[in-house]
């Protein structure tokens, strides 16, 4: 497979790390002590977070510094005893070259309240071995008991200069011809996500010599999921059946969650070429079958349902 | 319906039960009043109620057939027997007793059931016969010493093959041999299904191969759901549309699947679709209710909505002929969850490579990658 810049232009030590000069200062500290806390670190996506959490492992374990870290994502492991098992075979043993080892716990705010009692417990239980970085976008859903045993640090959002300069920075590496209002586009779109802004970068390279901004517009609009507006349009023509074999395709192909389309379609009734009038309706019904997802309805025929409402359009 | 259009009419129409026959018929020429009544038990669809139906006819005898599960309390055997057991039949030459499903009788509330059964059964003036799903219920223990035991086999497939090839020449099917004994297979000793398989593969088509056969899903035995789904997609009584899912031996769950796979080979009309799928919504809310408190009171609900919902969502009985399907998320549950396992092994891999979640792949990667790399796995 090809590299992903994203990953080949990923800071590699704390030096590298964009902005966050308030964090980043403190981490070095960290480094220099050869010692850390616990820490919690929150802020949108794409501005450096799990960067900064591994360029610390870096700039502390040097060569070694993967060994010596276990990354785990809250929304993939199943639940919080597979968590705490996982922390349990890694700090069981302790670090050769270090007095502790790191745990990066990624997404830490889509555990449940009762999990992250659970995982402070565990917390506690290996502090001798293992030091904690959770990852979160807001801090607020990271109960209080975890918040007071952390460091927390709020990484801030980038400015159009700080997203220029990654541009730039990917730019001269891979040897990019792009225009002025090619990184304008970009700058736009990405919303200071630097994930976003190498991906469509990295797209937008493939067929084109060089990025101008109708190149990245272009780019952005084909990376938007049209499945589920397609999904609609389907219904709203009165195909139903269509409608019905794209949801199943969403559902056990794609393996997407009821949450996720459901959220989709709410956010697509707004540029439907459909009567206002018909949009405040859609809207209400979208969250009736949420709710009803939600009170332990199955996805599949609750999203159905929903999509069964489009039939009614009033064109 | 074919069913009953060649249900028998005489004793020796009765096919592969040859042992039972003659029980019977000893039995029912030696009866006198204060003798054992028959229990006739056994799969169904093997010929349990066609016999004594049929004896009736033949003998011009009064045929009186009720359900067990019927009689909540002993009082109610006893308005509904008493005085017909004693009674002279008005019409005919004489009346032969046919009670259903004895083992659905008792239970705590209806404890007097068994002993009112004996009572009548010592009383009556004309022969009883009593079916049993299971005769050696612990519940009829009594019930037993009144009653001569008579099993009904399972029909063997040659019969029903033959049987149901008569049935397809004289209705003039063209029907492939192969189809007929896959048919004959299926049914396993069940009559009555196979032959409701015929019908249901016949209607409609002039010209049957196993091409219709694998159309109508039919590897695994779904007689009784195709049959049901007829009954709810044509009828607008509520009632008979709920009492429908009674003889199907699936969960509600998998039946509300097969209703909802078929409202769309059924229904044509926009609203009647959106009325279909809300009430089959309302269905599965009350199933996630039963499930998440572990409550089957709410039970219910999910099936009247799910059956008496979705029949009364039309405006009118359709009299096309509709093919109903077997359902889509069933049959591609297996293939699909290979594909979903196939991609969640490789998005675990690209998020360790990546340093981010599945859930973070998908989103801000995936499109990406697909641009980039037509032939990409994950461009499905």
């Amino acid at each position: 497979m090809f590299e992903v810049w994203a990953e080949k232009y990923r800071p590699k030590t704390l030096n590298e790390i964009i902005n966050q000069k308030h964090v980043v200062e403190r981490l070095k500290a960290f480094a220099k002590d050869k010692n850390i806390p616990h820490c919690l670190f929150s802020g949108r996506a794409g501005v450096g977070k799990t960067a900064s959490a591994l360029a610390l492992a870096h700039d502390l374990f040097g060569d070694k510094w993967k060994q010596n870290i276990l990354e785990l994502n809250a929304s993939d492991e199943r639940g919080i005893d597979i968590i705490r098992n996982k922390v349990k075979d890694f700090a069981r043993t302790k670090s050769i070259d270090s007095e502790f080892k790191i745990i990066i716990l990624d997404e830490a705010d889509a555990l449940t309240r009762d999990a992250q009692q659970a995982l402070r417990r565990t917390m506690e239980n290996f502090t001798q071995t293992a030091r904690f970085i959770l990852i979160c976008n807001y801090s607020s859903k990271i109960i209080e008991p975890i918040q007071s045993r952390c460091s927390v640090f709020r990484f801030k959002s980038l400015s159009d200069d700080h997203v220029k300069k990654y541009i730039e920075r990917i730019a001269k590496g891979e040897n990019l011809a792009i225009t002025k209002d090619g990184i304008d586009a970009i700058i736009e779109i990405s919303e200071g996500d630097l994930r976003k802004v190498s991906n469509i970068l990295q797209a937008s390279s493939i067929a084109n010599k060089k990025i101008n901004a109708d190149v990245v517009y272009e780019v952005a609009s084909q990376a938007k999921p049209k499945d589920v507006s397609e999904m609609l349009n389907f219904a709203i023509n009165g195909n139903f059946n269509n409608a019905r074999k794209k949801l199943h395709e969403l559902l056990l192909i794609q393996g997407l969650s009821g949450e996720d389309i459901i959220k989709e379609i709410h956010k697509q009734i707004f540029s439907l070429n459909i009567p206002e009038q018909e949009k405040v309706r859609l809207i209400d019904k979208t969250g009736e079958y949420d709710f009803r997802i939600t009170e332990g309805g199955s996805a599949l025929i609750q999203l159905e349902a929903l999509l069964a409402q489009f039939l009614d359009v009033k064109k | 319906m074919l069913v009953e259009k060649y249900k028998p009419k005489k004793v020796n129409e009765i096919i592969g039960q040859k042992k039972a026959v003659d029980i019977f018929l000893k039995w029912i020429r030696n009866w006198k009043p204060g003798k054992k009544a028959l229990l006739f038990h056994g799969k169904t669809g093997t010929g349990k109620t066609s016999l004594v139906q049929a004896y009736a006819l033949e003998n011009n005898l009064d045929f009186i057939e009720m359900n067990a599960s019927d009689f909540r309390t002993s009082e109610q055997i006893q308005q509904n027997l008493g005085h017909s057991i004693k009674q002279q039949s008005l019409f005919k030459k004489g009346k032969i007793f046919l009670i259903d499903e004895i083992d659905g009788l008792a239970g705590r509330e209806d404890i007097g059931g068994v002993k009112e059964i004996i009572k009548i059964i010592k009383e009556s003036y004309y022969p009883i016969i009593l079916t049993a799903n299971d005769p050696w219920d612990p519940k009829l223990r009594s019930l037993r010493t009144y009653c001569q035991l008579v099993q009904f086999d399972k029909i063997n497939v040659w019969a029903i093959y033959k049987k149901l090839d008569e049935i397809s020449r004289k209705e003039n099917l063209q029907i492939d041999q192969d189809v007929i004994r896959q048919i004959a297979k299926t049914s396993e000793g069940d009559l009555r299904s196979a032959i409701n398989d015929l019908e249901i593969l016949a209607a409609g088509k002039t010209k049957i191969n196993s091409e219709n056969l694998e159309s109508v899903g039919f590897r695994e035995k779904e007689t009784n759901i195709f049959e049901m789904l007829k009954i709810v997609f044509k009828t607008n009584k509520i009632e008979i549309a709920v009492d429908a899912i009674q003889n199907v031996s699936k969960d509600p769950e998998e039946i509300l699947l097969w209703i909802e796979q078929n409202i769309l080979n059924e229904y044509e009309k926009p609203e009647e679709i959106i009325k279909a799928f809300e009430a089959l919504s309302r269905a599965d809310l009350f199933l996630g209710r039963t499930k998440k408190r572990q409550n089957w009171k709410y039970m219910k609900y999910t099936i009247d909505l799910m059956t008496g919902g979705v029949a009364l969502s039309k405006k009118q009985i359709y009299s096309k002929f509709s093919r109903y399907q077997y359902p889509d998320i069933i049959k591609n549950l297996g293939k699909s969850k290979a594909i979903r396992n196939k991609q969640k092994e490789e998005l675990l891999e690209l998020s360790k490579r990546l340093h981010c979640s599945t859930k973070k792949i998908k989103e801000f990667y995936l499109p990406y990658f697909k641009l980039q790399d037509n032939s990409n796995n994950f461009h499905k």
